[in-house]
């Protein structure tokens, strides 16, 4: 008996030391995300010296598993909910929020030699899908097509199949890179590439278009006119064709801390950052009045 | 008509096969780069401590004063898993499992060094295929699932990912015949295939069609089993998974009057999950066999599990708590049986190393006379877990 209570006293000693602990809100998910989600934590945490968050990659999936299992505050994600991980929410108690904090024009990109300046929506599909295999289909340039995407984990892989791909599956061939640095690596040492990065990703710390890397123009048809993703009225309006909303999602109305935080985000001070950053703002739009709903 | 059911359900394993085979003989024809692929392991180990003087049942010697057994240490589980991405929708996985309960249970206590007789049967950890089996997903219609090959059944499914402490104690059903001595018919996995579909977020279904002999056996007969599950979820973190299987059981000599003999198990699991880091569950099953008779009348073999856990901290402090009533037999309720586990899951430097201390408490009839006069044994085992998963 003695040593039942002995092993009791030592739990308890145990369990009531790590309960403890300062609470951080936690942040995981996408990796088009981390680094300006990690920006906007520093800044906020500045400001706000008592509120710890931490935030982690890994992905939207990984993101959305995370806020699933409750083993985060909140989930950073670059594409909507499928209905799977909807239902699996539902049958864990999980009545996700999903705030937009951010609008990605999702970019095209190529070697800065190779001479292609635009390319359709459907042509772009079509390499990813395999079916154009060599750059001389869509130009002049005579070298085989080499494609980098991310790994499935990712919003973005998803993201570009839904809306570029038709939901059909990638190329075999596609190199599966695990972030969007790795994506701007492979295509500035690969004359033959093309790549999908989000817009923050463009830019070095003088805030141009990296060296080795050229953005090309998308229009929605053949003979259309093309657009960058870096030109914000192209984007708001609706003219560049991939552009997506950026989710960070909470279970139920946000509380405490996360519900702070993600005020400030969508905030002037917020919104700032992320057009800093490269992003575009949310705006006055659908997203804002989307937000404000959430928050009640 | 029952000889024709029979034979359009054989029927449907083998139809249910055949996509699956012409999609892979057109894999074999499109070069492609190596799939995605990963490893990984999944080892859990106690070191026991029997805290109550009379011992655990299955080890309880006839003379407690020779070759009394008050602590050692179990290498309980050793998972090694294969997982290749062919495409977006198919997967293959291979596990190897390697467990040493049999050697356990098979420790002779009046060995050596007592009286000199060996005490080794086998005493390594032996692997076996657990699983090797593809996964389809969005098969026909989206939110569709199929599996084939060695595959996991649907039977522990609600209950062991509430549970979450498959390292600290399997479930009510699953553990069934390691607490009892009572053989039912369960399995965690089993040659054949299973279809899941989810309707709506509210309710999901699931067919699953086996062997019947599961992983541990070829199969001895020509009877197949069927599985049915049906979850619904009215509310958010509220859930009742209702399930069912049959198998034809072959006869047996000591009851000839019982041409067709059959095997059933009912089971509903309900689940509560609303409040944050809480998950309350509750299971019941029952298993009628034909063939289990006491002076010619059948018996049932039952029990329900009330369990839950609370995470203080995500990957890193939780509390749980477990009680089991076990009903071996329905007409002798002294073999009844009961089981308490509480203890507490701690991730001291990371989530894939943990140390889960527990404490299980038995509480059953001692001896083999099963009736009124027979007296009550309680065991009281006290277990560190060390769960590593990489």
């Amino acid at each position: 008996m003695k040593k039942i209570a002995l092993i009791a006293l030592a739990s308890l000693t145990l369990l009531g030391g790590l309960l403890l602990g300062a609470k951080m809100v936690q942040i995981k998910g996408s990796d088009t995300m981390v680094n300006l989600v990690q920006i906007l934590a520093e800044e906020y945490m500045g400001k706000n010296p008592g509120a710890p968050i931490a935030v982690l990659g890994g992905g939207s999936g990984t993101g959305i598993t995370g806020l699933i299992n409750q083993t985060c505050d909140i989930a950073n994600t670059s594409r909507e909910w499928k209905p799977k991980e909807i239902d699996q929410a539902w049958e864990k108690g999980v009545t996700p929020r999903n705030f937009v904090v951010a609008v990605d024009g999702l970019s095209i990109v190529v070697n800065e030699k190779n001479p292609v300046e635009q390319l359709t929506m459907a042509q772009v599909g079509a390499m990813y899908r395999g079916e154009i295999k060599n750059w001389k289909a869509v130009s002049e340039f005579q070298k085989p097509v080499s494609l980098y995407g991310r790994q499935s984990n990712s919003g973005t892989y998803v993201f570009m199949q839904e809306f570029v791909l038709g939901n059909k599956n990638y190329s075999t061939d596609m190199k599966e890179m695990n972030g969007n640095a790795q994506i701007i690596e492979g295509i500035i040492q690969d004359e033959g590439a093309v790549g999908y990065v989000g817009v923050g990703y463009l830019y070095d710390e003088t805030h141009h278009v990296r060296k080795g890397l050229k953005v090309v123009k998308i229009s929605k048809e053949p003979g259309g006119t093309g657009y960058v993703p870096t030109d914000k009225a192209a984007v708001d309006s609706g003219s560049y064709p991939i552009a997506r909303p950026l989710y960070m999602s909470t279970n139920g109305k946000p509380k405490g801390v996360a519900a702070e935080f993600l005020q400030w985000i969508v905030g002037p001070e917020g919104q700032a950052v992320v057009e800093r950053e490269g992003f575009f703002a949310v705006g006055e739009g659908k997203y804002k009045a989307a937000n404000d709903k959430n928050f009640k | 008509m029952r000889k024709v059911l029979r034979k359009a359900l054989d029927l449907a394993l083998g139809l249910l096969m055949l996509p699956m085979v012409s999609l892979m003989s057109l894999m074999a024809q499109t070069p492609a780069t190596p799939p995605a692929q990963t490893f990984s392991t999944t080892v859990y180990l106690d070191y026991r401590y029997f805290l109550s003087n009379a011992g655990p049942m299955t080890l309880e010697p006839a003379d407690p004063t020779t070759a009394y057994l008050n602590n050692q240490f179990v290498f309980r589980r050793a998972y090694f898993t294969y997982e290749s991405k062919i495409s977006d929708n198919l997967k293959f996985r291979f596990r190897f499992d390697a467990d040493n309960t049999a050697n356990v249970t098979g420790i002779s206590l009046t060995g050596d060094p007592v009286t000199g007789t060996s005490l080794k049967k086998d005493d390594k950890l032996r692997p076996f295929i657990k699983h090797l089996y593809l996964e389809y997903s969005d098969f026909l219609i989206p939110k569709m699932v199929l599996n084939a090959g060695m595959i996991e059944t649907l039977t522990f499914k609600p209950a062991e990912e509430r549970w979450g402490y498959r390292s600290v104690a399997k479930t009510l059903v699953d553990g069934y015949k390691d607490i009892t001595g009572i053989e039912i018919n369960a399995t965690s996995a089993d040659i054949g295939a299973t279809l899941k579909y989810s309707f709506a977020k509210f309710f999901r279904m699931g067919v699953g069609y086996y062997n019947g002999s599961a992983y541990t056996h070829a199969e001895n007969n020509q009877y197949k089993e069927v599985e049915l599950q049906a979850q619904l979820t009215p509310l958010p973190g509220i859930s009742f998974v209702g399930y069912m299987d049959y198998e034809r059981q072959l006869p047996v000599a000591a009851l000839p009057a019982l041409t067709e003999p059959k095997g059933c198990t009912y089971k509903v699991d309900a689940a509560f999950e609303m409040v944050k880091n809480l998950v309350l569950v509750g299971e019941w099953f029952t298993y009628k066999n034909d063939l289990y008779q006491t002076a010619g009348e059948r018996y049932d073999v039952g029990g329900w599990s009330a369990f839950g856990r609370y995470t203080f901290t995500p990957n890193k402090l939780a509390l749980f708590a477990r009680y089991d009533r076990y009903m071996p037999n329905s007409l002798v309720r002294e073999r009844d049986m009961s089981l308490a586990i509480v203890g507490f899951d701690w991730a001291p430097y990371h989530a894939s190393m943990k140390l889960q201390p527990n404490i299980w408490f038995v509480n059953y009839k001692n001896g083999v006379l099963y009736n009124a006069s027979a007296t009550t044994n309680s065991d009281i085992i006290f277990n560190l877990t060390f769960f590593l998963s990489f």
